[in-house]
C-alpha cells in the first residue's frame, strides 16, 4: 500500500501499461464525481484499500485547487487535517509540503484551541495533489462531466458523462463542491461559470433531483486578487511565521521554513463611503443574488451594512504562490462591480497604485439538504451514493476533505460488505461536522468552529493520531509505515508516563529553575509529575534546564505534559461524555412513526420524521426538538 | 389525533378521600366518552356522546347498586387536561357514591389511574411543560398553602424565568470567549480573564440567593421539624396533643411512658409542622428506653425547632440541665409546662414561654414564636421558592462549576475554564430545557463584525 510520490514528468514514463485508458462501458468498482479536496481524499481512500476508483473531473487544472484562499488549517479546521492525516488521507502531507508559512494560533491560549494555519503555495499543492492522484494503483482519472447517476428500483447502475460515456459502478461519491450550475457575480457582469473561469457543470442537478435529493443553492465569495509589486508594504504591519511547531502530518518530519510573510492592514473611511455610495450596485442588496452565504465568511459590504458604526475592516494580505507575486486581500471579499473595485481597493493606505490582476466575485451553486444522508455520508435513498464536500452545504477545503475521506471509507467498507463507521462527536471534529450536518442540516455555507465542540479538550490537534489512527488501520487505510511510527510513539508516551513519577531531590538548580519562573515552595524535592502540574512550568524547557528525562521527542514531551498538567479538566470533560453517553446509545427503531407521539411538538414531530436520527442522542441535537421532546421520546421508548 | 396512550383509559376520584359536599370522578383515554354513554343518560334519554363539550349537563348514572343524580360533562381531545377526551362526573359527596361510579367506569373498561397519570398524560401529550408538569405535581400532593403556593409559582414558570436569565449572561460570556478562539485575528476586544471572573462572581451570588430559598423550599413540602424534648413527666405528650388537639400519644404519670418518639403533622398558618415527641431524655439502663434516647438525641441534630421542655412545677435539676446542654445549640424555645400549677422553679432563661395544656395558656405565643423562628410566615407570595430536589440539584452544580472558575481563572486558560462554563450553562439548562452551543454560535455572528 506504500504510496511512492512521483514528480509530474515521471507520468509520462509510466504509460507502457494501457490500462489507463479508459473506454466506454468500463466497470469500476466506484466513482468519484469532482476532484477537489473532498474527492481527493474519497479517490485516494477507495484506491488505497483496493477498489478499483474512477474520478470523473471537468478540467485536469482544477485537480485539488484552492480557489479562496492560499491557506489550509486555522482554528478548528487544522485540527480536521490533523484528522484526515490520522486516518490515512493525503491533505496534511501535500499541505506540509506546500507550506510556504506556518503559525500556531491561540498559542497560549491553552492546548484544546491550538490551531495549525499554513500559507499555501496554491499551484505547488494543486500539482502534487495531482500527481498523487495520477500516480495512485486503482485509481483512473477521465476528464470530462458527469451528467447523470442511472438507479433502477433503488439501485445504483452506472454514471454517464456529458460526452456521451457511461461507466458502472456499484459505488458513487459525489464530490461536485461549488460547480453544479454555477454562475459568478461581479456587478452587473454574470456568467456560468466555475471558480476562478473553470468550466462549470451543467446536467447533474437534474438527476439528483430525481434521485430524491432536496437541491438548495448556496453562495460564497472570494476578494479580489493583486499585483504583489504595486503594493506599498511599508503601510502594512509584517507577520512572519512561527518556528519549531508541529506539522499537519504525523509523517513530516520536519516542517518547511517559512518563506513568505503575510501584512496586517485596514480599509480607510473612504473605503467605506466608496461602499456606501454604491450599494445600489451590489448585487447583494440588489436582490440579484439570492443563494444564501455564509454569516462568516461576509463580503466587505454586508460587513458595512450590518455594522454600520465601524469605520474600517482589518485586511490581510496573503501571498498566492510561490512562482509569482499574486497577492490575496482577504477580508475584502466582494461582488461590487469592476470599477468600484478599483476603487476600493485604491482606497486603502499603502495601495494606492496597487493593479487589480483578477476581479472578486460572487459565486452561486446547487447543494443538497444535507438531511439526505445518514451519519456515514450514504443516501439515504439509495445504497451505495455517498456525498462529501461544499455539495453538503459546507465550505472550506479542511471540511471538504474531512468528509471526503469518511465518505471513501465508507464506500469501500460498503462494496466490502463490511459495517460503516461513524465518527463520533467525541472522537474527531469530523465526527462533530458530519452530526451537525445529518441531525441539523444548515441554512448557511457550514464552517467548523472550536465553539462546535463540546468535547474540545479532548478533541486537541496534538492528539489526533491517537484518537484516529486505530480507526484508520482497521478499515486498512493507516499504511505499515505510519502504523509502527503510531505504535513506537504510544509506547514512549507510556514509559514516559511511569517515569516522571520519578522524584527529583531539592537542588539549587531546581530552585533557581522554579524562581526563574515566578512558583513559590521551590526548596523541595518533588516527583516530576507534579513539577509538570505547576502551571508555569513547560515540559520542553524545563527538560532542556534541569535533564529530567532523555530519548524523548518533543512531541511525547508535549503530550504528556497536557494529560498531566489538564488532568483535572480532561477528567471533568470525560464525565460529560460518560454523562451523555445513554443518549448517544439509546438507539431509536427505524421505522417508528413521530406523528403518532402526540407529545411531541408539531415541530419535533415534522423533524423527527424527516431526519428519522438513530439514537436519541442525535435526536436531541435536531433543531426545533426541545428536552421535553425527548422526555417524551424516552419515556415512549422506555 | 392519536394520543401515546390511547389503549387505556382511566378513571379516579378527583376529589380526594375527604366527604365534601360534591366528589367529582374523572376519566381520561379515548374510550371516555363510550363509556360515560353506557352509564349516563339525560331526562331527554340522551348520553354524553351527544353533549356540548366543556358545558355540565344534569343525568342519571347508573350503576349496579345505585342510581344516583348527577352532572356530566365532556371535553373533547385536545380541548382537555390531558389532551385526550375526558369525562367529569359531579356527584354528591361521600365516598359511596364516588367509589360506585368510578366501579362501574372500571367495569365498563376503564381502569383505575396511577398516582399523577392525568398531568403524566398532560405532559406526554403536550398540554404542559416538564417543570409546569413538576409543579403541578407539587401542588397536587401539596398539604399546605405555602406549598401551593410554591407550586404555582413553578407552574407560572417564575423559575423558568431566572434561570433563562442565568442561561442568557452564560451565552453571553461564553460566545465572547469562543470568538477569541475562532477568530484569533479580528481586530474586536476580547474579553478579559478579569471581566469574566466579575461576571460569574455576580451570577454565582444570584443563584446563591435563588438556593438559599431551597432550604426554605424543603421545609415548605417536607414540613418543619419541631422536636419535643425534656425530662420524663415533663409533659411533652401532652402539649403535642394539645397542639395537634388529639390523643395521639398515651400519657399516663409514669416517667417514660413515651418509648418511642411520636409524630404528628399539624399545618399552623399555612406552615407544615411535624411535631416529634420524644422519649424521656435521661440517663437509663432500660433497654427499650435506651434506644428511644439515642434516637432522641440524633433527632434534635435533625431538627429545625427544638422545644425545650422544663416543669414549673418540680425544681430545675442537674438532669434538665443536660438536656439543655444537649439542644443549646439548636434552634431552641423553652417552654416551662404545667403553668396551671404552682410553680416551684425560678426564671432561669431569659426566655421562657409559660403555658398550660389545661387552661390552654400560652399555647398561642409558643405557637407564634414556632413561626416566627421558622420565618415561614412571611413568604411573599410571588418569590421564587425551590422546592423541586431535581432544580435544586442543578442550581448546585452550576453554582459549584462557577466557583471552580472564579477560583482557577487566574492561572488557567480560558479554554480551560470554559468547560466548567459549559457545564454551568448544561446545569442550568436541566431547568430551562435549553443546551445547544448553537445559541453560543449565534449569539457570536450577532455580537462581533467577523470573517474574511
Amino acid at each position: 500500500m506504500k504510496n511512492k510520490e512521483y514528480d509530474i514528468t515521471d507520468y509520462a514514463k509510466n504509460i507502457e501499461n494501457k490500462e489507463y485508458i479508459i473506454n466506454d462501458g468500463d466497470s469500476f468498482d466506484a466513482v468519484i464525481v469532482g476532484a477537489g479536496h473532498a474527492g481527493c481524499e474519497a479517490a485516494l481512500a477507495l484506491a488505497r484499500t483496493g477498489q478499483k476508483t474512477l474520478v470523473i473531473n471537468l478540467v485536469r487544472d482544477n485537480i485539488a485547487f484552492l480557489p479562496c484562499n492560499p491557506s489550509i488549517g486555522g482554528t478548528a479546521k487544522g485540527h480536521i487535517v490533523c484528522e484526515v492525516d490520522a486516518l490515512g488521507g493525503e491533505m496534511g502531507k501535500q499541505a506540509d509540503k506546500n507550506t510556504i508559512q506556518l503559525r500556531m494560533l491561540n498559542m497560549g491560549k491553552g492546548p484544546a484551541v491550538q490551531s495549525l494555519r499554513a500559507q499555501i503555495d496554491k499551484t505547488g499543492y494543486h500539482r502534487s495533489m495531482q500527481s498523487v492522484l495520477e500516480n495512485q494503483k486503482n485509481l483512473y482519472i477521465y476528464d470530462g462531466e458527469c451528467t447523470e447517476i442511472i438507479a433502477s428500483n433503488g439501485k445504483l447502475e452506472a454514471v454517464k458523462t456529458a460526452d456521451g460515456k457511461t461507466f458502472k459502478t456499484r459505488a458513487v461519491v459525489i464530490t461536485t463542491g461549488v460547480y453544479l450550475n454555477a454562475r459568478t457575480i461581479t456587478g452587473e457582469i454574470i456568467k456560468k461559470s466555475g471558480p476562478s473561469g473553470f468550466p462549470y457543470s451543467k446536467g447533474l442537478t437534474n438527476s439528483l433531483e430525481k434521485l430524491g435529493f432536496d437541491i438548495r443553492r448556496f453562495k460564497t465569495g472570494t476578494p479580489p486578487r493583486v499585483d504583489g509589486d504595486t503594493i506599498d508594504y511599508s503601510k502594512f504591519t509584517e507577520q512572519k511565521g512561527d518556528t519549531n511547531i508541529q506539522t499537519f502530518s504525523f509523517l513530516t518530519k520536519k516542517a518547511n521554513k517559512n518563506i513568505r510573510s503575510c501584512w496586517l492592514g485596514y480599509t480607510s473611511p473612504e473605503t467605506k463611503k466608496i461602499i456606501m455610495d454604491n450599494l445600489d450596485k451590489a448585487p447583494m442588496f440588489s436582490g440579484v443574488i439570492t443563494g444564501l452565504g455564509p454569516r462568516y465568511c461576509p463580503s466587505i459590504e454586508s460587513k458595512f451594512v450590518r455594522f454600520a458604526d465601524k469605520d474600517r475592516h482589518q485586511i490581510f494580505l496573503e501571498p498566492e504562490t510561490v512562482d509569482d507575486n499574486t497577492i490575496y486581500i482577504q477580508g475584502m471579499s466582494t461582488s461590487m462591480p469592476m470599477d468600484i473595485q478599483h476603487k476600493m481597493v485604491e482606497s486603502v493606505e499603502g495601495m494606492e497604485h496597487t493593479k487589480i490582476l483578477k476581479y472578486a466575485y460572487a459565486i452561486e451553486y446547487d447543494c443538497i439538504d444535507p438531511l439526505n444522508l445518514f451519519p456515514t455520508l450514504e443516501f439515504k435513498k439509495i445504497k451505495g451514493i455517498f456525498c462529501a464536500g461544499q455539495i453538503n452545504g459546507t465550505s472550506g477545503y479542511e471540511e471538504a476533505a474531512g468528509q471526503g475521506i469518511l465518505a471513501g471509507i465508507n464506500a469501500s467498507l460498503y462494496l466490502r460488505g463490511k459495517e460503516q463507521i461513524i465518527l463520533k462527536r467525541n472522537e474527531s471534529y469530523i465526527g462533530v461536522l458530519v452530526d451537525d450536518l445529518t441531525t441539523k442540516g444548515t441554512n448557511e455555507p457550514y464552517r467548523m468552529m472550536t465553539s462546535r465542540a463540546e468535547y474540545r479538550l479532548i478533541l486537541r490537534q496534538d492528539n489526533a493520531d491517537q484518537r484516529l489512527t486505530e480507526i484508520g488501520r482497521s478499515v486498512g487505510l493507516v499504511d505499515d509505515e505510519r502504523y509502527k511510527k503510531f505504535k513506537r510513539k504510544m509506547k514512549q508516551i507510556s514509559k514516559l508516563k511511569n517515569e516522571i513519577k520519578r522524584t527529583i531531590p531539592p537542588s539549587k538548580e531546581l530552585k533557581n529553575f522554579l524562581e526563574s519562573l515566578g512558583e513559590k515552595n521551590a526548596d523541595k524535592g518533588l516527583t516530576i509529575e507534579n513539577l509538570l502540574k505547576r502551571p508555569a512550568v513547560k515540559f520542553y524547557e524545563a527538560n532542556k534546564k534541569l535533564k529530567l528525562v532523555k530519548g524523548y521527542s518533543r512531541e511525547v514531551l508535549n503530550e504528556v505534559e497536557i494529560d498531566i498538567k489538564y488532568s483535572g479538566y480532561i477528567e471533568r470533560q470525560q464525565m460529560q461524555i460518560d454523562s451523555d453517553r445513554k443518549l448517544e446509545e439509546k438507539q431509536i427503531p427505524a421505522d417508528l412513526d413521530y406523528s403518532s407521539l402526540a407529545g411531541l411538538r408539531l415541530e419535533a414531530r415534522e423533524k423527527l420524521n424527516q431526519i428519522k436520527p438513530l439514537t436519541v442522542g442525535m435526536a436531541s441535537r435536531i433543531s426545533g426538538v426541545s428536552p421535553a421532546d425527548i422526555t417524551v421520546l424516552l419515556m415512549y421508548l422506555k | 389525533m392519536n394520543n401515546i396512550s390511547n389503549e387505556d383509559t382511566i378513571v379516579a376520584i378527583s376529589t380526594g378521600a375527604s366527604s365534601g359536599a360534591i366528589s367529582i370522578v374523572r376519566m381520561t383515554g379515548s374510550k371516555a366518552i363510550n363509556i360515560a354513554d353506557e352509564i349516563f343518560i339525560t331526562k331527554k334519554n340522551t348520553t354524553p356522546s351527544s353533549f356540548t363539550p366543556r358545558m355540565l349537563t344534569l343525568g342519571t348514572v347508573k350503576t349496579k347498586s345505585f342510581n344516583e343524580q348527577a352532572m356530566c360533562v365532556i371535553f373533547k381531545a385536545p380541548y382537555s387536561y390531558t389532551g385526550e377526551d375526558m369525562v367529569e362526573f359531579q356527584c354528591h359527596g361521600g365516598s359511596q357514591i364516588s367509589q360506585g361510579i368510578m366501579k362501574e367506569c372500571i367495569r365498563c373498561g376503564a381502569r383505575i389511574a396511577t398516582n399523577g397519570e392525568f398531568t403524566k398524560r398532560a405532559f406526554l401529550n403536550g398540554k404542559m411543560s416538564l417543570s409546569a408538569a413538576e409543579g403541578m405535581m407539587d401542588m397536587i400532593n401539596a398539604e399546605s398553602d405555602a406549598e401551593v403556593r410554591a407550586g404555582f409559582n413553578l407552574l407560572s414558570g417564575k423559575l423558568s424565568t431566572i434561570a433563562s436569565r442565568a442561561q442568557k449572561e452564560l451565552t453571553d460570556i461564553l460566545a465572547e470567549i469562543e470568538v477569541s478562539f475562532d477568530y484569533p485575528e479580528e481586530t474586536i476586544e476580547y474579553i478579559t480573564k478579569k471581566s469574566v471572573k466579575e461576571r460569574l462572581a455576580t451570577l454565582r451570588d444570584q443563584i446563591e440567593e435563588v438556593l438559599k430559598t431551597a432550604s426554605t423550599g424543603k421545609l415548605i413540602k417536607s414540613g418543619i421539624n419541631v422536636l419535643i424534648v425534656g425530662k420524663p413527666n415533663v409533659g411533652k405528650s401532652s402539649l403535642l396533643n394539645y397542639l395537634l388537639g388529639s390523643e395521639r400519644a398515651i400519657v399516663t404519670d409514669v416517667a417514660g411512658t413515651t418509648r418511642d418518639t411520636i409524630e404528628e403533622t399539624l399545618v399552623l398558618d399555612d406552615i407544615k409542622i411535624n411535631l416529634i415527641d420524644t422519649a424521656g431524655i435521661h440517663d437509663t439502663e432500660d433497654k427499650v428506653e435506651k434506644i428511644g434516647v439515642d434516637k432522641a438525641k440524633n433527632l434534635i441534630k435533625q431538627a429545625d425547632i427544638v422545644l425545650f421542655l422544663i416543669d414549673s412545677n418540680r425544681n430545675y435539676s442537674k438532669e434538665d440541665e443536660e438536656i439543655y446542654n444537649s439542644v443549646k445549640d439548636a434552634k431552641h424555645i423553652v417552654v416551662k409546662t404545667k403553668s396551671d400549677l404552682e410553680s416551684r422553679t425560678q426564671k432561669h432563661f431569659d426566655e421562657e414561654i409559660e403555658v398550660s395544656t389545661i387552661t390552654g395558656d400560652g399555647i398561642d405565643l409558643l405557637k407564634s414564636r414556632i413561626l416566627e423562628l421558622t420565618k415561614l410566615s412571611n413568604i411573599p407570595a410571588e418569590s421564587v421558592i425551590i422546592t423541586n430536589e431535581r432544580h435544586k440539584e442543578a442550581l448546585k452544580n452550576a453554582s459549584s462549576c462557577l466557583d471552580r472558575v472564579i477560583k482557577n481563572i487566574t492561572l488557567d486558560t480560558l479554554d480551560l475554564v470554559s468547560i466548567d462554563i459549559k457545564q454551568a450553562y448544561i446545569n442550568i439548562g436541566e431547568i430551562t430545557g435549553n443546551t445547544t452551543s448553537e445559541e453560543i454560535i449565534d449569539q457570536i455572528f450577532k455580537k462581533f463584525c467577523l470573517g474574511k
